[in-house]
């Protein structure tokens, strides 16, 4: 892992979600995909176990850094707990074809975002009515979305195409 | 002389990371806070362009001979405001004919023009971080404006920058005057408020203008925030509005804003 590239990597992707994806926003729950989710999945996916642990650590936290009003803690919980199930899981099963790593980015943005919603409730942060609508829409959206984003992704981290199928 | 290298589990690095999350977690927010006042600081600079394209990207390209709704809303809030104020010394001079009129309005209040770094804004929260802080007089409580209407107030401050609780955020609550009715409207999320326990024996009616309340120190003179979008009688408490209330600014996409200083040789 070059995590040089890494830091980089996660900086550039928490100022883009800050900024640049109110564009793609859709609906007036301002709908995105969550960029970090799906670095989340796709180093779960294509690191091994230990540097996928410390990845799904850090994008958490990048994640709370960028939320601004809102307490710091429940996505490091919620990505670092499920980025790390993940990173087992694909030992055991094989996420390498679009349609999984759709499916698993839907899966884990549900979990990891209802958590940390929970979480930040359980710390007094107040709730409005559309947030489960607001995590489904960015969870569908991000596992659209996030497939396409896994090439250019391996690329940058010089992982070799051949673990890309 | 090699130097030994520690080897650490699986385990136990999640355990450490874990508990690192959990502290986190319950550090009081205040002090986590400065993690995100930082990381828009370093980043003001791309977070703003990045802000400032997504905005051009979603406005809509205005019609050649019609003024835009922003601007039209931000003119109609102006129209409001000066009409109000001239309301408010009418009253002031009937009452106290004889005596010194007030001041204007805003005369020396100092207004401290701030572009938005980032905006959080949600169903659960609305908040933004401006690029002025307590060197430039700001503190917690001020209001401040977009569009020429009220949209928020400071709730936290650091030396350069500050957050904004915009009045859409469901923590956010504020003193306004619907007609000459006094009462308090509660942040909604999804760019709307709500106005609280408001009696249906009083009138009121989509369309009315609500102003903030005068709040000796932060705001001398009444100013507009919204209008009066939806009214109808409580679900759950028929004796009761369901007043939702619209701001005038659209807050998501507002690039800048103006934050109210009422005393600035004190504040400075």
């Amino acid at each position: 892992m070059h995590w040089f590239r890494f830091a980089v990597f996660v900086l550039v992707a928490a100022v883009l979600q800050a900024s640049l994806a109110d564009i793609v926003a859709i609906t007036s729950l301002n709908i995105k995909p969550d960029l970090l989710l799906i670095l989340l999945v796709f180093f779960a996916i294509y690191c091994n176990t230990f540097e996928a642990i410390i990845s799904s650590f850090v994008i958490g936290f990048a994640a709370d850094i960028i939320m601004v009003g809102s307490p710091i803690g429940p996505r490091i919980i919620g990505f670092g707990l499920f980025g790390t199930a993940l990173a087992y899981l694909s030992r055991v099963i094989t996420i390498k074809k679009m349609p999984y790593q759709s499916i698993a980015i839907f899966i884990i943005a549900v979990l990891a975002g209802t958590l940390a919603h929970l979480l930040a409730s359980f710390r007094g942060q107040p709730s409005a009515s559309g947030v489960y609508a607001f995590i489904f829409g960015t969870s569908l959206y991000s596992s659209l979305v996030g497939p396409f984003l896994f090439l250019p992704s391996a690329w940058w981290m010089r992982i070799k195409a051949d673990r890309l199928s | 002389m090699a130097r030994k290298r520690i080897k650490v589990s699986k385990g136990i690095l999640f355990t450490w990371l874990l508990l690192a999350g959990f502290i986190f977690f319950l550090t009081p927010q205040s002090l986590t806070n400065k993690f995100q006042f930082a990381f828009a600081g370093i980043f003001r600079w791309p977070l703003s362009i990045g802000r400032n394209i997504s905005l051009s990207a979603r406005i809509q390209r205005p019609l050649t001979d019609v003024v835009s709704r922003r601007e039209f809303n931000k003119l109609q809030s102006h129209l409001a405001n000066v009409t109000e104020e001239l309301l408010e010394k009418h009253k002031k001079i009937e009452r106290l004919s004889g005596m010194r009129d007030r001041l204007h309005a805003l005369e020396g209040a100092k207004l401290v023009l701030a572009d938005v770094i980032t905006a959080s804004i949600d169903g659960s929260h609305s908040e933004l971080i401006i690029n002025r802080g307590q060197d430039n007089g700001l503190a917690v409580g001020q209001f401040v404006m977009g569009d020429n209407s009220i949209i928020g107030t400071i709730s936290d401050v650091s030396p350069r920058t500050a957050k904004v609780r915009l009045i859409t955020d469901p923590t956010s609550k504020i003193a306004v005057k619907i007609r000459e009715l006094k009462t308090i409207i509660q942040g909604g999320g999804k760019n709307s408020t709500k106005v609280q326990l408001l009696s249906i024996k009083h009138k009121v009616e989509v369309g009315d203008e609500v102003y903030a309340r005068k709040k000796p120190g932060f705001l001398d003179t009444p100013m507009k925030i919204g209008t009066v979008a939806q009214c109808k009688r409580d679900d759950e408490n028929p004796l009761l509005w369901d007043i939702t209330v619209k701001p005038t600014c659209d807050v998501e996409k507002v690039s800048d804003v103006a934050v109210i200083i009422m005393n600035p040789s004190r504040t400075n």
